[in-house]
């Protein structure tokens, strides 16, 4: 039997991060702390936002290969504390342009929903 | 998305085994750090390992996701949802089978039908940006329509190569016939006198030699001419050294020297002004080009006898030019009357080129995609009630965590198979019809030899292919991705039933593939009743028996061989009767002449002239074609040149010109107020000597041993099968002259029926087409009312029991048929109203919307619909109450 695993199923078992944030997240986070393994880029977004998402750890590994292959973040080899093979994400000039232009539409998209909260009835 | 984003995507395909591996590393340190976290924490091993895995969350999920993010999914997927379609089709042949045959169809019939709109429309002339090509043929200032075009005098066209700013350059050229003499015997051609200018107007350049220079067209000049690529290969097998090679042209003294030689594929230009010869053939490629200039007399200058071609200056329209050369001749006609009455009447060269083909091959290519919709509904019908076989398959696969997405593409997949398949059948199918269409098509469709079928006809098919399957899947595919697995599941009904939802489906199909068969049959019931009221029109003469070839005496004595060929044939035995004639029924030949009547007013100025065609004949014309000569006399053999000038007309000339006094004894001035006037000696009854179905016009017949026609058919009435008495006629004329040209043999009956080729070839497609259209919409509604029995046989049981007789539930059947018959058939008639203006150029004696018809063609499908529907009716009948009742 063969059983499709396509996203849309998955997206309602996974997270209630909404779409295309947890990448800002990454990005904010490399830039804040500098180079850092995938569990300590989990755990730090999880320790800022303290219980206010619910994210599994994991959720960070296809959000981090993405950023790396549209080349915001770069990764490299490293050895972990428990002294294993890891790969240590940073991140890259492109990545830097790419959250400040995230930073500032999603402040824009801020303002104006705000605006319009204000200015309810 | 970035470039960098998609060329890494697609590299990941490649490299995914090592995504894999170094995203296992990575997790499994994560894990681990979690862990040793936890346990600092102050968590025991076991929590802490049970804690870190609960907090990263589902390990092969996320793996999947990753796949899904760092690679272009939709190859991945494509290929194993093809694999997987692959092997679900497999296990029903008989379906795959009979979709495949049906898309087939559908597909073979549009990509055949495309195939000659690209070899005869789509290909462009070989000229050099064709669409800067305008042809300058004349129109008549008052409107009237001209019987046979005028070509332009060279004092005019001159004169607009020299002011008009709209056109960068004109040439004019003149169509011609003649004979080459070749050692085994005389063979005719069509040739191009052109001047100079040509080759630079429309931008060819020999593939050979040299074109034609000013000085080639002096008087003293050496005779010259270029050959096309064609007779290059055919008749001196592309030998390089053909320049320089002289030819011996009838009637011609000096032999002609080949200058160059065309490329391939140059076509005739139209000369409206030739159209009535024997031997004109617009669309024939142009064997041999002559050069021709315009003399400096100025009597010649003003002689109408130019055809003229332009290319339009850069960023010029149409429009523009035709508004300047108007202006330039208005001036022309002022200044000297004789070319008062003409304007020019500017076309491009394209459109001209694509009229003919267009109006007939675009009403088909029209009723060819009908029929490819109509399959795709068939494949629809069937796919969807494969689908209700598979619900529970749908059910489980959504149940055990399929998408929605997911179950739509595995549908989707399978249909887009399906459609590939068939057009690869279709494609095979289209090229034995191309082959078929080029046997019986070739006198209606023009240029219909230079259609060959290659890579396009295999885009367009793979192209049918992706629409076919977009409309046969998309209704079935999305049906699959709105299952709803619990209903499903929790009803656990049997298979062949469906639930209102889709029998509603797929009426709606049924019933609109019901309609565009009804449009099919309209245009087919309409161009069949063309076709009877065309054969039960009065042509006013017979064409069995009748066999009939161009004869030509190149070279000797024409009066001595005509007499003797026709003495010789004559007294063949087998044969009745022979005549020359000069202007057959239905050849489209005829001598346009601007005739001066007694008792009308002498036209003042050419424009105003009566054109009658003439036509030329020796005795024995009329009884041989059965016509009647209802006043005064046939011609005689000594109407001859010693002998006063004689004429005969037809009624409608008689009615026309001498309603109220008697025809005989007037005269006619055929050949201007200068010559001798002719004396009618007959009037012979009406024939629609043009078209069957146009109406008999003025006609005027002069003695052939008056009038040394060059061109002419020898008609032979014969008393068996004409063709089999042809090398007989053609020996005995060789024996004559053995080098007379003996061309175009055929039957009268064969003229007859070339003539109306284009309503014959259209009649027998869309009738073919409809018969397709009508045998798969029979089997949809089939279909469609044997499910509907099959899921409402618990209704039936009940009704049966409660005491409705088997008549009430058979009128309950047939009227659920009727009812779906019926709704396509009004939608089909209304879509037929519009349609079937298409064909308004092809149809006699009936309109578009004719309403016998109409209602013929309703009535005639809604019987046989309705014999479709008895099967499931009776099966209907024949429910067991109990029984169905009872297995609930």
């Amino acid at each position: 039997m063969i059983v499709d695993m396509s996203n849309e199923d998955m997206s309602k078992q996974r997270t209630d991060v909404p779409y295309g944030t947890l990448d800002l997240l990454v990005l904010k986070t490399l830039e804040t702390m500098g180079e850092m393994n995938g569990y300590r880029i989990a755990r730090r977004i999880e320790q800022v936002s303290g219980d206010a998402l619910k994210l599994s750890q994991g959720a960070i590994y296809p959000a981090l290969i993405r950023l790396e292959q549209e080349g915001w973040i770069r990764a490299e080899w490293g050895i972990s504390e428990t002294n294993r093979k890891v790969k240590f994400y940073s991140l890259t000039k492109a990545g830097t342009k790419q959250l400040e232009a995230e930073v500032q539409k999603w402040e824009q998209a801020n303002a104006l929903l705000a605006r319009f909260l204000e200015a309810a009835p | 998305m970035r470039w960098r984003g998609r060329i890494e995507r697609v590299l990941a395909l490649v490299r995914g085994r090592r995504l894999d591996r170094e995203l296992e590393a990575e997790v499994e340190a994560h894990l681990e750090m979690a862990e040793t976290d936890a346990r600092k924490a102050g968590l025991s091993a076991e929590e802490a390992w049970r804690a870190a895995r609960r907090r990263f969350g589902g390990v092969e999920q996320m793996k999947e996701e990753h796949r899904d993010r760092r690679s272009v999914r939709w190859i991945e997927t494509g290929v194993r949802d093809f694999r997987i379609a692959v092997r679900t089709l497999g296990r029903a042949p008989g379906f795959v089978v009979v979709a495949v045959l049906t898309l087939a169809v559908g597909i073979g019939a549009t990509a055949a039908v495309f195939s000659l709109i690209q070899g005869v429309l789509l290909t462009p002339p070989p000229y050099k940006d064709p669409e800067q090509l305008v042809l300058i043929p004349s129109a008549r200032t008052d409107g009237q329509q001209q019987e046979s075009p005028r070509p332009w005098p060279a004092a005019q066209w001159l004169e607009w190569q020299r002011e008009a700013k709209s056109v960068q350059s004109i040439a004019a050229y003149r169509w011609m016939f003649n004979f080459v003499i070749l050692p085994d015997g005389v063979e005719s051609f069509e040739a191009m006198a052109v001047t100079p200018e040509y080759f630079s107007v429309v931008g060819l350049e020999p593939v050979l030699g040299r074109k034609f220079v000013a000085s080639d067209t002096a008087p003293s000049a050496a005779p010259v001419l270029m050959i096309g690529y064609e007779l290059w290969q055919r008749s001196f097998g592309g030998n390089p050294d053909i320049l320089g090679q002289t030819v011996r042209v009838g009637r011609q003294d000096a032999p002609f020297e080949i200058v160059g030689v065309m490329p391939p594929g140059v076509r005739f230009l139209p000369a409206p002004n030739a159209a009535q010869e024997p031997n004109y053939d617009v669309n024939a490629l142009v064997d041999i080009w002559a050069p021709f200039a315009p003399g400096s007399d100025p009597k010649d200058l003003k002689r109408p006898r130019w055809n003229v071609i332009g290319r339009l200056a850069p960023g010029a329209t149409p429009e523009r030019a035709q508004a300047e050369l108007a202006l330039i001749t208005a001036r022309q006609a002022h200044a000297d009357r004789d070319f008062a009455g003409f304007t020019p009447d500017v076309q491009l060269l394209t459109s001209e080129f694509n009229r003919d083909g267009e109006r007939i091959l675009l009403p088909l290519f029209g009723a060819a995609a009908l029929v490819l919709v109509i399959t795709c509904g068939n494949v629809a019908a069937l796919l969807l009630l494969r689908g209700l076989g598979r619900q529970r398959e749908y059910a489980v696969r959504a149940a055990l965590g399929a998408g929605r997405a997911g179950l739509f593409r595995q549908a989707s997949t399978e249909s887009l198979l399906l459609a590939l398949a068939g057009s690869a059948f279709g494609i095979g199918l289209a090229l034995g019809a191309v082959r078929a269409f080029k046997l019986i098509g070739g006198q209606a469709i023009p240029r219909l030899d230079a259609v060959t079928t290659g890579w396009p006809i295999l885009l367009f098919g793979l192209a049918l292919a992706l629409i076919a399957a977009t409309l046969a899947g998309l209704i079935p595919a999305w049906r699959a991705s709105r299952l709803d697995p619990n209903e499903v599941l929790k009803g656990a009904g049997p298979k062949s039933t469906a639930g209102r939802g889709e029998r509603h489906l797929l009426r709606t199909v049924t019933m609109a593939q019901t309609a565009l068969t009804l449009v099919l049959l309209v245009g087919a019931g309409l161009l069949i009743r063309t076709m009877i009221n065309i054969s039960k029109a009065p042509s006013g003469y017979k064409t069995s028996h009748i066999l009939a070839m161009t004869v030509t005496s190149v070279e000797g004595d024409w009066s001595d061989f005509h007499h003797r060929a026709l003495d010789r044939v004559s007294t063949l035995p087998g044969v009745r009767h022979a005549v020359y004639a000069w202007g057959v029924p239905l050849t489209g030949n005829n001598w346009p002449a601007r005739v001066i009547i007694e008792g009308q007013p002498v036209p003042v100025r050419e424009s105003e002239a009566t054109e009658v065609p003439l036509r030329s004949i020796t005795p024995g014309y009329f009884e041989l074609l059965g016509m009647a000569v209802t006043e005064g006399r046939d011609f005689r053999s000594n109407d001859d040149d010693d002998a006063p000038q004689v004429a005969i007309v037809n009624k409608a000339f008689a009615d026309r010109y001498f309603p109220d006094t008697t025809t005989l004894g007037k005269k006619v001035w055929l050949f201007g107020p200068d010559r001798a006037p002719s004396k009618i000696i007959g009037v012979v009854a009406n024939s629609r000597t043009d078209d069957l179905t146009r109406q008999a016009s003025p006609e005027i017949y002069m003695s052939f041993w008056q009038t040394r026609a060059y061109s002419k058919h020898l008609l032979v009435r014969t008393e068996a099968e004409p063709l089999a008495m042809a090398s007989a006629v053609h020996a005995a004329l060789r024996e004559v002259n053995p080098y007379a040209a003996v061309e175009h043999i055929k039957t009268f009956d064969q003229i007859r029926n070339d003539s109306l080729a284009g309503r014959s070839f259209a009649m027998q497609l869309l009738v073919g087409f409809a018969a397709v259209g009508c045998l798969l919409t029979l089997v949809g509604i089939y279909g469609v009312l044997s499910l509907s029995v099959a899921s409402r046989r618990h209704e039936i049981a009940i009704r049966t029991a409660v005491g409705a007789k088997r008549r009430d539930i058979r009128n309950l059947i047939l009227f659920d048929g009727f009812r779906l018959i019926a709704g396509g058939v009004a939608a089909g008639l209304a879509g037929a109203l519009v349609l079937s203006r298409v064909l308004r150029s092809f149809l006699y004696e009936v309109e578009p919307n004719d309403p016998a018809t109409l209602f013929a063609v309703a009535m005639l499908f809604i019987g046989v619909a309705l014999l479709a529907c008895w099967p499931p009716t009776r099966r209907a009948t024949r429910v067991d109450p109990m029984k169905t009742l009872r297995c609930e």
